[in-house]
C-alpha cells in the first residue's frame, strides 16, 4: 500500500477551510498487526451504505436556513429540518457548505449533485455518470465475503431510482418493495448463519457449473469487438463472476451471527408515491436491511428514498413536492418557503427512522449502526433554484470506531468530493484521492476521523 | 460437429427425430445425403419446419461484432414463448431500460447486465428450464425420446435446435460441446437425462449470446476488403423489428442459405413478416418505446383531484392507444398523419367513464368515434398522453408541449436552466395556467417555453387525467395558440398543425430507422432519411410501406465497424485476456 | 346525468350509429351507490349516544347468562355454552354465537324458527317523534314528523320498532348494518341503475316524470377515494322481478311519486337483498352536483325481516348485534300496520322507508343498444327468474337451517337433547386447538 501524500496537497489542505487529513489511507492507520481486526478488538464487519433523498433541505439565499446549525464542531444544535436525527445526534455528523464544482460543465438539474458526489466528476448529461459510483469500490472491498456484494433499495417504488454504477451507464436495479427486499435477503438461497445443521447445498455446485460453462465460452466465437461493446460484455462477465463468488460463499459454512434473527416476511405493499407510503416502505426496508446486515447477507447498501424529480406528494395536496419547491414563493418574513420546508422535514423523518432501525440491533457492546457508516446526501442545496451549492450531507454511524460522529463541519465552498473521500476512508477503502478536475481531492475531513 | 448441406426442406417431426438422434456424438457428418433437420418449433400445433443448422457456416470465419444490444423485456418474453411455448410463465423483474435520442432502442445499446440483473436472469432461466423439462411438456419440446440417461444424440439435437433459436444463429462447436459436458455432468450426477438437460438449457439462457442481440459482420464475398452484415443478423433485425421476437425458422433458413442477401430474398421475407398477424406485436413494441410508455411504471394521480384514476384506468389507457395505433396504422393501413386528427378510438368501460361517455358495448373493448364538438383529436387527446405528461394533481402545458415535440417531432427540449426563479409563478389556486405561465418573463425560459407552451396550452381543455373541462378555477380556459406565424385553437387545431408538419413525418421515419438499427441519430444519415421520407410521402404515409422501404434498403444493413473492432486490431482486442473489471469503468 | 336528451341523443347517434325514437324530452341516469333503512338518529354526535330517538342510547347487550338461566340451563351449562372457545359450532363458523343458543324456548325449542315458544323479551323501540319516510296512510295525525318539520303523519313503524337496535342505529351512512351491507354491493354483489325521464321543458319542475329502477349485471366501480366512481356505464339487464317504475313529478328538482305503486320489488342492502314494497313511493332530489338522494318507502312484509335475520345465522346475529331475536319477532308483529287485504285483514306488512343515494352514470338499454332515455318496462324480454338471493350467499348459506349452521356433512351440532358439555367435547376442543 502506498501513501498518497505530498507536500503540495498538505499545503492546500492547510490553506483551505476545514482542517485537513493528509490523505493517509485508513487501513494502515487502524488495522492491527495482521490486518484482520481493528485495533480496538472489534470483530464486526464493516458496513457501508448510501442514503439518498431528493430536493435537498432548506437554506435560502435570503438567509432563511432551516437545517444548517449555527455551531461548528461537536454539540451542534438541532435545527427544524434536523429534528428527526435529534435522538441520534451523537452518531451523526452534519456537513454544510460543500459544493459541486462543474469545471464549466452545465448544472444538469437533479443529477449533477449526486452524480458528482458518487463519481467524483460533474456529469456532462443527465442519467449518465462519467465514471463509476464510489459505492461500487466500497462494495468490492467490503462485499467479498457476503452473499451479496451490495443491496440496492428504492423506497418510492421507482425502479430507475438508483445511482450505483460501475460503468456510468448501467445502473443497479433496486428492490422496490419490502417484500422484494425480503425475498432477496431471506428467500431462496438464504442460509441461516446460526443453523447448527448447516451443510453445503449440492444444487449450488451445479449452479456454479452452469455459470462456468458461460464464462468459459467467452472466447468461443471468433469475433472481434469494439471498445464500447467490450465494456458492456466486461460488465456482464463482472456480474457473472460476482454471482460465482456468491455461490462460492454459499458453499462455505457461514459464520454464526449473534444478532441475526430471521424476520417475518412483510406484507406485499403496493407502490405509492405519497410521502407516508414511501416513509413506511423506507422504514420496513430499513428493518429488513438491518437484519440482512446483521445476518451477513451483505455489507453494502444503497437506499434511494426519493429521486429529485420524484412525483412524491403529500396525500391530499394538489402539488408534488418537486413542484412545490419550484413554485412556492419565499415567505418574505420567514425568508424561506414554509411548505417546502415542512415537506423537507417530512422527508427527513424517513432518514431518522432509517438510522434508528440500524441502531435498534445490538451487536457486541454497541449497535449495528456503530459498525456501519451511512452517507446521507441529496441532489441539491436550495431546490427552488436547483442549487448545487451547500448540498446537505450526513455521515452517520460509528464505522467501527473510526468515525468521530456528532459534529457539524462547515465546508465554506469546498469540493463536495472531500466528503466522498472521507466516507470511503471511513468505510475502510484504501484510497488516497478521489475525483477529477477541480473536484479532485486528497483531503478527507480529518476532524471526523478518529 | 460440422454439417454441410444444401437447401433446407420441410419434413415431418417424426423423421427429424430419427435423423437428429441418429447422429452420434462427435461424429463428423460431412455432407448429409438428405436434408438434415433440426426442429425449430414455435407453435407445437403448427406445421413444423426444419432448418439446416449450418454449423460450419458459423464461427468458421472471422466475424466482427458491430452491435451489442441488450434484449428488451418484451423481446425476451416473446422469444421464450416462441421457442418453448406460450404457456411458460416468466415471473421476473427486468432491469430498467434507458432512453437516448428519444428511444429506448437506442439507449439500450449502451446497457449491460448488472449483478442484480444477472441474478434475475439466472433465476428465471432455472424456472424456465424447470417448466420446459416438466413431464407434460418435455417430450413435445425436446423433440426426441431419450433412449437412456446418456442419450447424447437426443441431448445434442435439443441443444442445437433450441440454442440456434435462442442465439439467432447456429451454435459453434465449442458452445455445443460445453453444453453437452454440463448435460452429461448433471445427468450422471442425478441419474436423470432431463435434469442434465435443464443445466444445459439454463446455461444457454444466461449466455450473453442470448441476453444480448449481438450483430455480426462478415467479409463480403463480392468484395474481400469490405464487410457485409451477417445473414443471421439481418434475419434478427427483421424479426425483432417487425415481430419483436427472435427469428423464426424461415428467417433462419433464409439466413443460412444466403437467400436473405439477395434483394428478392430479402423482399420476400419482409413481405412475409409484414403480412403476418405478428406485425401487431412488433408495432406495439415500437410504439411502447416511442411513446415513452415505460413511464406507466410510475404513473400516479392524486385521488383527491382525480378520483377516477386507478391502475385499471392506467392499464386501459395504455392499451387504448396501442390498439388505436395498431388498428389505424396496421390493420387499416391508414395515413400516419391521421393519428393526430382522428376522432376514432378503441376503448373500454373504464376509459368511457374517464371520457365521460356511455360505453356502447357489452364486450370488453369497443370502437368509438368522438362527436365532432368533443375537442378530441387523435393520439394527443387520448388519456395515455394527457395523463402521462401531467402532474399527479394538475395538468402541465409545459410537460405536454415538451413531450409532444420530443416524441412526435424529434425535437428535444434542453434542460431548464438551473438557476431559474419560479417566484413569479402564482399559486395553483388562482386563474388559469396560461395566466400563470405568462409571468415567465425570464428570457432564459422564454426561448424554450415559447415553443413548448403554446402547444401544451392548446390541450388545456383536458385536465391532468385527460377529462374534458372548460373552466379552471371558475375561469374559461383559452386554448388558442400561436406557433411561429401559425395560429390555431384547441386540440383539433393542434392536431391539424401536427398533421401538416414535415417534422412529424420525418420524425417517424427517423424513429423507425433507428429503432431497427439501434444506434443514435447521425447527421451523415440525413440524405438517406430524407429519401425515406419522400418514399413515405409518396406511399401515402403508410407505416407498412415505411417498414418495407427501410427494411428492403441495403443501407439499413450497412455495417459500421466500431472503434477497436477493426479487421486488424479486432482479434487482439477480443482475445486479450485482460481482466474484465478493467474494462468495466473501474 | 346532467344532460338533456338532445345532447345525449346527439352523442348517442354518433357513438351508437343511431338513437332510438324518444318520447321523453329529458332524461337523467344514475346508479344506486347506497341504501340504508331511514333510521333518524336523534343524538347530536357519536353513533350510539342517547338522543331524542332513543333516550337511553342504543340498546345494550343482553345479559346472556340471565337469558340462558331463564331458559332452563344450569349455571354450569350456561358458563360452558357462553365460553367462546367451546364447540357446538360448525367448522368455519367460529367468530361468535353457537347453535345451542337457539334451543332456549319451551322444552328447549328452537326460538329462531319458533319464536312464539320463547317469552317476549320486549325490545326497546324508538320513543321520539321525529322520523323519516312517507305518510303512507294519508293520515297526518298518525306518525312521525320529518326532521325539518315540514311533514307530519310519516308512517315508519319499522323505524319505531328497530331504531334503537345497535345494527341499525347511527348517523347517515354510519350504522353498522349499512356500512357492511352496502360494501357488498359496492364490491359488485348487485347493481341497480336508475333512469328518470320527463316530458316537460324544465327537468326540475315537470308534472310528467317517470322513474325506473332496473337490474344491471355491470358491477359498481370504486374510485381512488373508495367512493363509487361516476360516469361508468351500466347496461340494463331485464329482470322479471327487479324492476320498479313510478309515475312522478319534479318540484324544484325533487322527484315525488304522483301515485303510489301497488307493488314493486327493489333491492335492499341487507342479508336479504330483495324487498317487496306495497303502496310504494319515492322522494328523491336531483342534486346540483349530479347525484340523486332521498327516500323510497312503502309497506314491507314484516315476517321476512325477521326471517332474514334468522337466516343470517341467528346465534351470530344475536351476539354481534346485541339482540334477542324473539324480541324482534314480537315487536314487529306488535307494530305491523298494514294488511294487503284491507283494514280488517291480518297485518302482514309494516311501514318502512329507506334512504337511497345514487351517483351519476350512463345507463344503456338491454344489449347496450342505446342510451336509456325513457322509462319503460323490459319485463317482457326478461329471462325466467333465477335463484333468489339468500341471506348468506355461497356455500354457507345452504347450510343454514332454522337459523343454525350445519356442518359440511349436514350434521347439527347441539340440539334440544344435547348433553352439555357434549361427551365429544374434549376431542372437539383438542381438534379446534390444533
Amino acid at each position: 500500500m502506498t501513501m498518497k501524500f505530498n507536500r503540495r496537497s498538505m499545503l492546500r489542505g492547510v490553506l483551505g477551510g476545514a482542517a485537513v487529513g493528509v490523505g493517509l489511507p485508513a487501513l494502515d492507520a487502524f488495522l492491527n498487526g495482521n490486518g484482520t481486526a481493528w485495533a480496538d478488538g472489534a470483530k464486526f464487519a464493516d458496513r457501508f451504505g448510501t442514503y439518498f433523498w431528493g430536493l435537498g433541505l432548506t437554506d435560502t439565499p435570503a438567509g432563511g436556513t432551516r437545517w444548517v446549525p449555527k455551531t461548528i464542531g461537536s454539540g451542534y444544535e438541532i435545527t427544524p429540518e434536523l429534528e428527526s436525527i435529534a435522538d441520534l445526534k451523537n452518531k451523526v455528523s452534519v456537513f454544510s457548505g460543500f459544493r459541486v464544482i462543474g469545471d464549466g460543465k452545465p448544472n444538469v438539474v437533479h443529477w449533477s449533485g449526486h452524480a458528482a458526489i458518487l463519481s467524483g466528476v460533474a456529469p456532462a448529461k443527465s442519467n449518465v455518470m462519467d465514471g463509476p459510483s464510489f459505492d461500487t469500490r466500497v462494495a468490492d472491498v467490503l462485499g467479498a465475503t457476503t452473499r451479496f456484494k451490495a443491496v440496492d433499495l428504492s423506497a418510492s417504488g421507482d425502479v430507475s431510482a438508483n445511482y450505483s454504477t460501475r460503468t456510468g451507464h448501467s445502473f443497479a436495479t433496486p428492490e422496490t418493495t419490502p417484500l422484494a427486499l425480503y425475498t432477496r435477503l431471506f428467500g431462496e438461497g438464504f442460509q441461516d448463519p446460526n443453523d447448527p445443521n448447516w451443510r453445503p447445498n449440492p444444487e449450488i455446485m451445479l449452479r456454479q457449473s452452469i455459470l462456468s460453462v458461460v464464462s468459459e465460452q467467452r472466447r468461443s466465437l471468433n469475433a472481434s469487438l469494439g471498445h464500447a461493446d467490450q465494456v458492456k460484455l466486461d460488465q456482464y462477465f463482472t456480474s457473472l463472476r460476482e454471482i460465482e463468488n456468491q455461490l462460492a460463499i454459499q458453499l462455505e459454512r457461514p459464520e454464526a451471527c449473534e444478532a441475526c434473527v430471521i424476520p417475518d416476511a412483510p406484507e406485499d405493499t403496493g407502490v405509492g408515491l405519497t410521502v407516508d407510503v414511501v416513509e413506511q416502505n423506507c422504514i420496513t426496508m430499513a428493518r429488513l436491511l438491518a437484519m440482512g446486515l446483521a445476518c451477513n447477507q451483505t455489507n453494502v447498501f444503497n437506499m434511494v428514498h426519493t429521486p429529485g424529480f420524484s412525483t412524491t406528494y403529500v396525500r391530499g395536496e394538489t402539488k408534488t413536492y418537486h413542484q412545490t419547491t419550484h413554485d412556492e414563493p419565499t415567505d418574505a418574513k420567514l425568508g424561506y418557503q414554509p411548505k417546502s420546508s415542512e415537506l423537507a422535514g417530512i422527508v427527513m423523518r424517513s432518514f431518522g427512522a432509517f438510522l434508528k432501525q440500524l441502531d435498534a440491533i445490538p451487536e457486541g457492546d454497541g449497535t449495528l449502526l456503530d459498525h456501519t457508516l451511512v452517507m446521507g446526501f441529496s441532489d441539491t442545496g436550495y431546490a427552488k433554484i436547483h442549487s448545487i451549492e451547500n448540498i446537505p450531507v450526513f455521515l452517520a454511524g460509528g464505522a467501527n470506531g473510526r468515525h468521530k460522529a456528532g459534529q457539524h463541519i462547515a465546508g465554506k465552498g469546498d469540493a463536495i468530493t472531500r466528503l466522498s473521500l472521507t466516507a470511503q476512508q471511513l468505510a475502510g477503502v484504501s484510497i488516497g484521492e478521489f475525483g477529477q478536475g477541480a473536484m479532485k481531492t486528497s483531503r478527507p475531513i480529518s476532524e471526523v476521523m478518529a | 460437429m460440422k454439417v454441410r448441406v444444401g437447401a433446407a426442406a420441410t419434413v415431418a417431426l417424426a423423421s427429424l427425430t430419427a435423423v437428429a438422434c441418429s447422429l452420434q456424438a462427435g461424429q463428423q457428418a460431412s455432407v448429409a445425403p438428405d436434408p438434415p433437420e433440426t426442429a425449430l418449433v414455435s407453435d407445437p400445433e403448427a406445421e413444423v419446419r426444419y432448418v439446416d443448422p449450418g454449423y460450419a457456416a458459423f464461427g468458421d470465419q472471422h466475424l466482427t461484432t458491430v452491435g451489442v444490444r441488450r434484449l428488451t423485456e418484451s423481446q425476451y418474453r416473446n422469444t421464450i414463448a416462441d421457442v418453448f411455448g406460450p404457456d411458460i410463465t416468466i415471473n421476473a423483474r427486468f432491469e430498467p431500460e434507458r432512453r437516448e435520442d428519444g428511444l429506448q432502442a437506442i439507449g439500450n445499446v449502451r446497457l449491460s447486465v448488472s449483478t442484480t440483473g444477472l441474478e434475475q436472469y439466472f433465476s428465471v432461466a432455472r424456472s424456465i428450464a424447470d417448466q420446459v423439462m416438466a413431464d407434460e411438456r418435455r417430450e413435445r419440446i425436446i423433440g426426441c425420446q431419450p433412449a437412456s440417461v446418456d442419450d447424447r444424440a437426443c441431448a445434442e439435437s435439443f441443444i442445437k435446435s433450441r440454442g440456434m433459436h435462442l442465439f439467432s444463429r447456429p451454435l459453434t462447436d465449442g458452445e455445443i460441446d460445453a453444453r453437452l459436458a454440463i448435460w452429461s455432468e448433471g445427468a450422471q450426477q442425478k441419474g436423470d437425462f432431463h435434469e442434465g438437460l435443464k443445466l444445459a438449457l439454463v446455461s444457454l439462457l444466461v449466455d450473453p449470446e442470448f441476453l444480448f442481440r449481438k450483430e455480426y459482420a462478415e467479409a463480403d464475398p463480392a468484395d474481400p476488403d469490405a464487410h457485409r452484415m451477417s445473414g443471421y443478423t439481418k434475419a434478427a433485425r427483421l424479426s425483432f423489428m417487425l415481430w419483436d421476437t427472435a427469428p423464426d425458422a424461415e428467417l433462419l433458413e433464409a439466413a443460412q442459405s444466403g437467400a436473405i442477401h439477395s434483394s428478392e430474398g430479402l423482399a420476400g421475407q419482409v413481405d412475409r413478416l409484414l403480412a403476418s398477424d405478428r406485425l401487431e406485436q412488433g408495432a406495439r413494441a415500437f410504439f411502447t418505446d416511442m411513446l415513452h410508455f415505460d413511464k406507466y411504471e410510475t404513473l400516479t394521480k392524486d385521488p383527491g383531484t382525480y378520483p377516477k384514476f386507478s391502475q385499471a384506468v392506467a392499464d386501459s389507457s395504455r392499451e387504448e392507444t396501442l390498439r388505436f395505433l395498431v388498428d389505424h396504422l396496421i390493420a387499416q393501413d391508414r395515413d400516419y398523419r391521421d393519428i393526430f386528427t382522428s376522432r376514432d378510438t378503441i376503448l373500454n368501460r373504464s376509459l368511457a367513464a374517464v371520457y365521460q361517455i356511455p360505453y356502447p358495448s357489452t364486450e370488453d373493448w369497443a370502437r368509438y368515434t368522438f362527436p365532432e364538438d368533443s375537442d378530441r383529436s387523435g393520439v394527443l387527446t387520448q388519456v395515455s398522453f394527457l395523463s402521462l405528461f401531467s402532474h399527479p394533481a394538475s395538468s402541465s402545458p409545459t410537460v405536454r408541449g415538451v413531450k409532444l415535440h420530443e416524441i412526435f417531432m424529434c425535437l428535444p427540449t434542453p434542460e431548464p436552466p438551473a438557476d431559474v426563479d419560479f417566484s413569479k409563478v402564482q399559486a395553483l389556486e388562482n386563474g388559469t395556467v396560461r395566466e400563470r405561465l405568462d409571468h415567465m418573463t425570464n428570457p432564459g425560459c422564454n426561448t424554450c417555453h415559447a415553443i413548448s407552451d403554446p402547444a401544451g396550452l392548446s390541450l388545456e381543455h383536458f385536465d391532468g387525467l385527460g377529462q374534458t373541462r372548460r373552466l379552471e378555477n371558475g375561469q374559461p380556459i383559452d386554448v388558442s395558440a400561436k406557433i411561429g406565424d401559425l395560429e390555431f385553437s384547441g386540440a383539433p387545431g393542434l392536431g391539424q398543425y401536427l398533421r401538416g408538419s414535415p417534422l412529424v413525418t420525418s420524425c417517424i421515419v427517423r424513429n423507425v430507422h433507428y429503432y431497427g438499427a439501434g444506434r443514435p441519430f447521425d447527421y451523415k444519415d440525413a440524405a438517406y432519411l430524407a429519401e425515406k421520407g419522400e418514399a413515405f410521402a409518396s406511399g401515402g404515409y403508410r407505416m407498412t410501406e415505411l417498414y418495407r422501404s427501410i427494411l428492403t434498403d441495403p443501407d439499413f444493413y450497412q455495417v459500421i465497424i466500431p472503434d477497436g473492432a477493426g479487421p486488424d486490431d479486432g482479434d487482439a482486442q477480443a482475445l486479450s485476456d485482460k481482466p474484465a473489471t478493467t474494462g468495466a469503468g473501474q | 346525468m346532467r344532460r338533456t336528451l338532445r345532447q345525449v341523443s346527439c352523442a348517442a347517434a354518433l357513438a351508437l350509429g343511431g338513437a332510438g325514437v324518444a318520447h321523453a324530452e329529458w332524461s337523467r341516469t344514475y346508479v344506486v351507490e347506497w341504501y340504508e333503512a331511514a333510521m333518524y338518529y336523534g343524538a347530536d354526535e357519536g353513533v350510539i349516544d342517547p338522543g331524542t330517538d332513543c333516550p337511553a342510547g342504543t340498546n345494550g347487550e343482553p345479559d346472556w347468562t340471565k337469558v340462558m338461566l331463564e331458559a332452563g340451563y344450569s349455571a354450569q351449562e350456561t358458563r360452558w355454552l357462553l365460553d367462546p372457545t367451546h364447540p357446538f359450532r360448525p367448522e368455519g363458523h367460529s367468530t361468535s354465537g353457537q347453535n345451542q343458543m337457539a334451543f332456549r324456548g319451551k322444552d328447549r325449542a328452537n326460538v329462531y324458527s319458533q319464536p312464539w315458544l320463547a317469552p317476549d323479551p320486549v325490545l326497546t323501540g324508538v320513543s321520539g317523534s321525529i322520523g323519516e319516510g312517507f305518510d303512507l296512510d294519508g293520515d297526518p295525525d298518525n306518525g312521525f314528523t320529518s326532521p325539518d318539520g315540514s311533514m307530519s303523519g310519516i308512517d315508519n313503524q319499522f323505524y319505531r320498532t328497530l331504531g334503537c337496535w345497535l345494527t341499525y342505529r347511527g348517523p347517515h351512512r354510519q350504522s353498522q348494518h349499512a356500512l357492511s351491507k352496502n360494501d357488498e354491493m359496492r364490491e359488485g354483489a348487485w347493481t341497480v341503475a336508475i333512469v328518470v325521464s320527463g316530458e316537460g321543458d324544465d327537468p326540475l319542475n315537470d308534472d310528467n316524470v317517470r322513474i325506473g329502477f332496473y337490474n344491471s349485471e355491470d358491477a359498481l366501480v370504486k374510485d381512488g377515494n373508495g367512493d363509487i366512481a361516476r360516469d361508468y356505464t351500466f347496461v340494463i339487464a331485464p329482470d322479471q322481478r327487479f324492476e320498479a317504475i313510478f309515475d312522478a313529478r319534479t318540484v324544484n328538482g325533487v322527484i315525488e311519486t304522483t301515485r303510489p305503486a301497488d307493488e314493486v320489488w327493489l333491492r335492499e342492502a341487507s342479508y336479504v337483498r330483495e324487498l317487496q314494497l306495497l303502496e310504494a313511493q319515492v322522494r328523491l332530489e336531483m342534486k346540483p352536483d349530479g347525484t340523486l338522494s332521498g327516500h323510497v318507502g312503502g309497506y314491507r312484509p314484516w315476517f321476512d325481516i325477521y326471517k332474514g335475520w334468522i337466516d343470517a345465522r341467528g346465534a351470530v346475529i344475536e351476539k354481534l348485534t346485541w339482540i334477542e331475536l324473539p324480541g324482534v319477532y314480537y315487536a314487529l308483529e306488535r307494530n305491523a300496520d298494514f294488511s294487503p287485504d284491507g283494514a280488517g285483514g291480518e297485518k302482514t306488512h309494516i311501514s318502512f322507508a329507506m334512504r337511497l343515494d345514487a351517483a351519476p352514470a350512463f345507463v344503456m338499454t338491454p344489449g347496450a343498444a342505446e342510451l336509456a332515455t325513457e322509462v319503460v318496462s323490459y319485463k317482457s324480454i326478461a329471462p325466467p327468474p333465477g335463484k333468489r338471493h339468500r341471506a348468506i350467499p355461497g356455500p354457507l348459506g345452504d347450510r343454514v337451517v332454522d337459523g343454525i349452521v350445519l356442518t359440511k356433512d349436514g350434521v347439527l351440532l347441539g340440539g334440544p337433547e344435547a348433553e352439555i358439555p357434549p361427551p365429544e367435547a374434549e376431542s372437539q376442543i383438542a381438534s379446534l386447538r390444533e
